[in-house]
């Protein structure tokens, strides 16, 4: 009997130690820590904790959080996730009360709700500062109920629009295209003189989407009244030719051979480098990546070779406006909430979007008027300045639309390669929307 | 039926406590989430019914595709490195030059981590630049050269390709280890009957190395039915749909905050394991003779 209660007591206590010990390895996880731990290991000065997608932080604010600490002497640890893994991870962190100080997300009234739960997780910024000269169209992109709760720290004054060759153009005798159909006639042309009409980087996943996205403001002037009648689930996208019609014509341009042969591995990363190198035409990019292009050819081209028009679509005629973009966020839970305003105070003063400006190729400005010197070229300006017409992506204005991004582009890759049709494609998007919208609990889809 | 113990049940407390509480008890909390409306879009969880597994069985979702090419998968490369780790196996088994060298050559890409061999390869499977079409350019054979990551008909036998030169050293580690288990007697005895090569292989090697060619199978069927991280790294499910399974469908559930959707092809998939390997000890070892 003695040596029966000795031994339940030896399994319990080993229980009870690899319990402890499980539960100890959590202390020391500085992986994606809260600040308070972070505090512990930098032996009591504050830091704060930026989470945010691949991408979304450059080099520049990087330095500009250095620069920070020397004159706060408060800490910026910068937490970033690869992008297809980003939201997941942030809501698991934000919904098990984990959250950063600081999270990235995108701006997007609609989405801020639906997705982020905004109210809940981020702080009310209305009265910062900075929020006085913050872009009036980004600020109602991060603001829910008349409440700003982000700061949209992206380059959202331009777009994507389509950058093109203009010595290849004048080497095959052609000009700017201003329809669908002038534009694949472009496109065989240059496919018969041996040239690849497009560099289309399907590989990255996102890039292809923007073809049907980006176009929202046609969309809205061919059919009045459309994006009300999609949030308001009066219309689905499988109703409507239009929709159709535009993927139907993206599809023709990769079944004729325009994309070239390796679209479906081309990468985004690579198109300064070949978009210099000649080998390609035009790319759908912003107006910031000539600057890359350039720089990448090594003296074989100027700013003064490139020109833009707009993604020709549905004979697409109408600029289309972006005033969405990665923004940040002050997480309610934070234990920093001051230090962290101050941050977003600091990153968004003249002299840091200045030098966000002249250190970052991909900005050309940021959309806040403080006074800093945008560093738009005269032709980028000459060309904002050209269309009678504008308006909103549609990422930016259909309600569960951007949060399906990577599915959707799947989805067209799909119907590159036959596996799906045009209808097929609208009908996933519906069906996505309405199983978000259903668990969002929306009003329009009950 | 012996009914002595030689160790008291609450040795095993310990192990049961934490198996329980660290497997059993979040495994049917799983389940149980299944039939609920869990997201990331919602605050409350309501309890759903069967609309999640309505969900993944109707016609109009590609799950039906996801549920076929993990059962393509699983098929392909269980067949494929069990015939060619026995092979491998075989002829390391014997007393050749530089056996151990051999064999640890064999071995090696088992032990690299999955995403390290995925990254590798998506560089020596690229179509412009990799190793592979470059290789074939370089010796005349550009006919031979293609898109092995995102042509739609080659690409899922890419993956299970890399797959195979993965797992197939492990296979043939464990079947080296049975084979030289075997006792020489009964090959010594063979030989005296005059039995040759084949027949000893078929009548000796075959039936004594199968408790350990029913564990690798079974291992690797499992294996199998829960890949994702060799096609997440490889193709992420590309191009378009062609190579998904059901576990890159339950990462990117999780992704788009559809818990309980993800939730409940895992739990599809944990069931039809649990049976899977059930049946596939069952048969593999009906016949096997219980010494003592």
């Amino acid at each position: 009997m003695k040596k029966r209660i000795i031994t339940l007591i030896l399994s319990g206590l080993l229980a009870v130690s690899m319990l402890t010990a499980c539960g100890g390895a959590k202390s020391g996880d500085s992986d994606g820590g809260s600040a308070e731990e972070s505090d512990k290991s930098s032996g009591g000065a504050i830091t704060i904790s930026i989470m945010a997608s691949q991408d979304w932080v450059y080099d520049a604010e990087m330095q500009l959080g250095k620069e920070f600490e020397e004159e706060t002497g408060i800490k910026v640890d910068y937490q970033i996730v690869p992008s297809d893994q980003y939201y997941n991870l942030l809501m698991t962190k934000l919904n098990s009360g984990e959250g950063p100080d600081i999270f990235g997300g995108q701006s997007g009234s609609y989405d801020l709700v639906s997705q982020y739960n905004i109210s809940e997780n981020a702080v009310d910024l209305s009265n910062e500062p900075w929020v006085s000269y913050y872009n009036e169209l980004s600020r109602v992109q991060t603001s829910v109920d008349g409440v700003n709760y982000g700061a949209t720290y992206f380059d959202t004054t331009t777009d994507y629009y389509m950058v093109y060759n203009k010595k290849i153009f004048e080497e095959n005798g052609l000009g700017v295209p201003a329809t669908f159909e002038e534009f694949e006639a472009v496109c065989q042309k240059l496919l018969e003189n041996g040239v690849t009409p497009v560099f289309e980087p399907v590989g990255d996943g996102w890039h292809h989407v923007m073809w049907f996205c980006e176009i929202g403001g046609k969309y809205e002037d061919l059919l009045p009244g459309i994006v009300d009648k999609l949030n308001n689930n009066e219309v689905t996208f499988a109703e409507v030719p239009e929709f159709k019609t535009a993927l139907e014509q993206l599809n023709g341009l990769a079944q004729k051979g325009y994309f070239g042969d390796n679209y479906l591995s081309d990468e985004y990363a690579d198109l300064p480098a070949i978009m210099a190198a000649g080998e390609y035409a035009m790319a759908v990019c912003k107006p910031g990546s000539i600057a890359e292009i350039v720089e990448a050819s090594a003296g074989v081209y100027t700013e003064d070779d490139f020109g833009m028009f707009l993604i020709p679509v549905l004979d697409n005629d109408v600029l289309n406006e972006h005033p969405c973009g990665p923004s940040r966020f002050i997480y309610s839970g934070s234990s920093h909430i001051e230090e962290a305003k101050k941050y977003l105070e600091y990153i968004t003063t003249k002299e840091s979007l200045q030098y966000m400006i002249e250190n970052e190729a991909k900005v050309e400005n940021l959309p806040y008027d403080a006074g800093q010197e945008p560093a738009y070229s005269k032709a980028t300006q000459d060309f904002l300045a050209s269309f009678d017409k504008s308006g909103a992506v549609f990422q930016d204005t259909i309600k569960y639309l951007n949060p399906q991004w990577m599915e959707l582009g799947q989805d067209i890759v799909s119907m590159f390669i036959g596996d799906m049709t045009p209808d097929d494609v609208l009908k996933q998007i519906d069906g996505r929307r309405a199983t978000q919208a259903e668990a969002a609990g929306d009003e329009a889809w009950k | 039926m012996k009914k002595e113990r030689i160790y008291p049940w609450y040795f095993a407390a310990g192990a049961i406590f934490l198996y329980t509480a660290l497997c059993v008890i979040p495994g049917i909390i799983g389940i149980g989430y299944s039939f609920t409306d869990w997201s990331a879009y919602a605050k409350e969880v309501h309890f759903a019914g069967l609309k999640n597994f309505k969900e993944i069985f109707s016609a109009d979702t590609n799950y039906l595709k996801y549920i076929t090419n993990t059962l393509l998968f699983t098929v392909v490369t269980t067949a494929a490195k069990s015939g060619l780790g026995l092979l491998f196996a075989l002829a390391l088994s014997k007393n050749i030059k530089m056996k151990n060298f051999h064999r640890g050559v064999m071995y090696m890409p088992s032990v690299l981590s999955i995403l390290i061999i995925g990254l590798v390869f998506t560089s020596i499977l690229n179509p412009k630049t990799g190793l592979l079409n470059e290789t074939l350019r370089a010796a005349g054979m550009d006919s031979l050269t293609q898109q092995w990551l995102t042509n739609p008909k080659i690409a899922f036998w890419s993956v299970m390709g890399v797959d195979i030169w993965r797992g197939t050293g492990y296979i043939m580690t464990m079947l080296i280890v049975g084979i030289l288990a075997i006792p020489q007697v009964y090959y010594e005895a063979s030989s005296i009957d005059g039995a040759n090569g084949w027949n000893k292989f078929l009548h000796i090697t075959l039936p004594m190395l199968r408790q350990t060619m029913a564990v690798t199978i079974v291992l690797n069927v499992l294996y199998g039915m829960k890949v994702f991280d060799m096609v997440y790294a490889l193709t992420n499910g590309g191009p378009g749909h062609t190579t998904e399974v059901m576990y890159t469908a339950v990462f990117k559930q999780f992704s788009q905050g559809l818990y309980a959707e993800g939730t409940t092809i895992s739990s599809v998939m944990f069931i039809f394991m649990v049976i899977t390997g059930f049946f596939m000890i069952k048969i593999l070892t009906k016949d096997e003779v219980v010494e003592g």
